[in-house]
């Protein structure tokens, strides 16, 4: 017990005092994050309308493919992309293993079938009226597009926040290719990880404390857009 | 002048089911058009043809004289505006909302601001421009909308039920804004609507729709049934109460239909080439200005309209007995 309480209070110490190092953490952990969740969004939406707002063969499978897509298993991203970045890899020649572009791109993987999915839910969901009523107005094929989902805009930011919320609480890709690398590649979910195991359970716990927050941030936030899209 | 719209054997299908067809329609520039029909008769679907948002399954249509396969449909999507029954108002300010279909014009910021206003102020929506659109009742989403469609000033407006969810107020308030579009600005305006009367108050001419087709009059005296009897000659059409006879020809008749100023009242038994000939009793009498309507009750009941003098000449009253007779000829059939 006196264990756990000195964990939590020293914990507290290195939120409060803004211990550099856990900010570090913290900012890197955001930067990657945020950089594969914006990719994923400017590949995912598009994707995602085209999906629902056309015909063709296997439209059901591919959709359930996105959807089998969403729980992928981040180590088995982590394995996939270390295979193919690996020195041995097709594309070790580039140097990205252990780098914090070799997270992101991990991190898109896991984000984009997501951001794939809850948009072909989000325009599906969509009141066909909004598309008549700006073609009848005049807009043209894309601008169509655009009020359409500017139209669906809240289900298609809880979409976005699902995304992040996936990839920011990871940890298995984050660690196969990025490798934990002390202020280069080392995140939150990554540094709780190797800090409980040294012992450093207060730096753990700290990270963890603000990791949980930013995760209830999220959550709080997908439920609001959710809830103003109905 | 070429006509604005000329459609050419026009059919609209889902599956297998027709829902349109016309054989030829013609709106006029300047024109104030009424369509009429019950639920299901193809008015939306002619509507959504005719502002370019729904392809037609085969025919041609024809704008000013061309055939529009060969134009550009957005271009041709800019000349004319849908109003659609329950309309749809972008989530965001009234104003907004005016203000689309202008940005897609590619019409000036100051110019929109005039034109915003000047069309809320028509509809009487003046000072709204600022409040959400999921905020407004039914009837001022209905009037936001044809602000909407006002502020482009189309060369064709169409507009589908305008006045499904509007009070008697807001019914003589639109009817005067689009007469006044009409005369003023000589927008073709293009009506559907279930009001028999609001389609004489504003249209030069009114089309009858019934189950995709375009038919001579009202359906008045509309009978369901079957075909019970065919000859070389004759068709026997059977409501369930009363047999008919038909012209020979058509293979399959669900509907038929008797316009009641093709049935003639006699107080005798008459000989002449009618096919059709029932006694009946009076069961109804309405003074329709021109002329008088009577319902007589045949076994079904049934819709004639004669003079007021043959009315006076006959001396009829509630209860008269009379015989009516119409040819096949008269009847229509679907």
């Amino acid at each position: 017990m006196e264990y756990l309480w000195g964990g939590i209070k020293g914990a507290a110490v290195l939120i409060i005092r803004l211990d550099a190092e856990v900010f570090r953490t913290v900012l890197l952990s955001l930067r990657i994050s945020l950089t594969a969740t914006l990719i994923a969004s400017l590949i995912g939406i598009p994707v995602g309308f085209l999906i629902s707002t056309h015909e063709f063969p296997f439209k059901r499978t591919i959709i359930t493919v996105f959807n089998t897509l969403m729980s992928l298993p981040t180590v088995v991203v982590g394995l996939f992309l270390y295979s193919l970045l690996s020195k041995q890899g097709p594309f070790g020649p580039l140097g990205l293993l252990f780098t914090p572009t070799a997270m992101v791109i991990g991190q898109f993987i896991l984000a984009t079938p997501i951001v794939v999915a809850l948009t072909i839910s989000a325009i599906q969901a969509m009141d066909p009226r909004a598309k008549i009523t700006a073609m009848t107005l005049g807009a043209g094929p894309l601008r169509t597009a655009l009020t359409v989902l500017s139209e669906a805009r809240f289900a298609l930011t809880a979409a976005v926040i699902a995304g992040f919320g996936r990839v920011i609480a990871e940890v298995g890709a984050a660690m196969m290719v990025g490798g934990n690398i002390k202020g280069y590649t080392r995140t939150m979910t990554t540094a709780i990880a190797l800090e409980t195991a040294k012992g450093e359970f207060a730096f753990g716990l700290a990270l963890g404390c603000i990791l949980l927050f930013v995760a209830f941030a999220v959550n709080i936030l997908f439920h609001y857009f959710q809830l103003k899209r109905g | 002048m070429k006509p604005l719209f000329e459609l050419r054997d026009i059919t609209k299908s889902y599956n297998d089911s027709t829902i349109l067809d016309i054989p030829h329609l013609m709106i006029k520039r300047r024109g104030v058009y009424g369509i009429m029909g019950p639920n299901g008769a193809g008015k939306t679907t002619l509507l959504s043809i005719l502002a370019f948002i729904l392809p037609p399954t085969a025919g041609t249509i024809y704008w000013e004289g061309v055939d529009v396969n060969t134009m550009d449909s957005h271009q041709l999507r800019k000349k004319v505006t849908l109003i659609t029954q329950n309309p749809y108002l972008f989530h965001t300010t009234v104003e907004k909302n005016v203000a689309y279909g202008l940005k897609m014009r590619r019409i000036q910021s100051q110019k929109r601001k005039e034109k915003i206003e000047e069309s809320l102020q028509l509809v009487g929506l003046s000072g709204f421009g600022k409040r959400m659109a999921c905020e407004l009742s039914g009837g001022e989403t209905q009037r936001v909308a044809i602000a909407r469609a006002l502020a482009l000033k189309p060369q064709v407006l169409l507009l589908d039920e305008p006045t499904a969810n509007v009070d008697q107020q807001g019914i003589e308030q639109l009817e005067t804004i689009l007469q006044e579009l009409n005369e003023k600005l000589g927008i073709t305006i293009i009506v559907a609507t279930h009001d028999t009367n609001q389609a004489y108050r504003i249209a030069d001419e009114v089309n009858y729709f019934f189950e995709g087709k375009i038919t001579k009059s009202p359906m008045e005296n509309l009978f369901k049934g079957r075909i019970v009897k065919k000859d070389k000659d004759l068709l026997l059409f059977d409501t369930g109460r009363i047999h008919i006879a038909l012209l020979p020809g058509r293979k399959h008749v669900s509907h038929i239909a008797i316009p009641p100023e093709d049935i003639i009242v006699s107080l005798e038994p008459v000989a002449t080439s009618a096919r059709n000939s029932f006694a009946g009793t009076i069961s109804q009498v309405t003074d329709e200005g021109d002329g008088v309507t009577l319902t007589v009750d045949i076994g079904e009941k049934l819709r004639a309209k004669i003079t007021k003098r043959s009315f006076q000449e006959m001396t009829l009253t509630l209860g008269s007995s009379v015989y009516v007779s119409f040819k096949s000829s008269s009847v229509e059939t679907f």
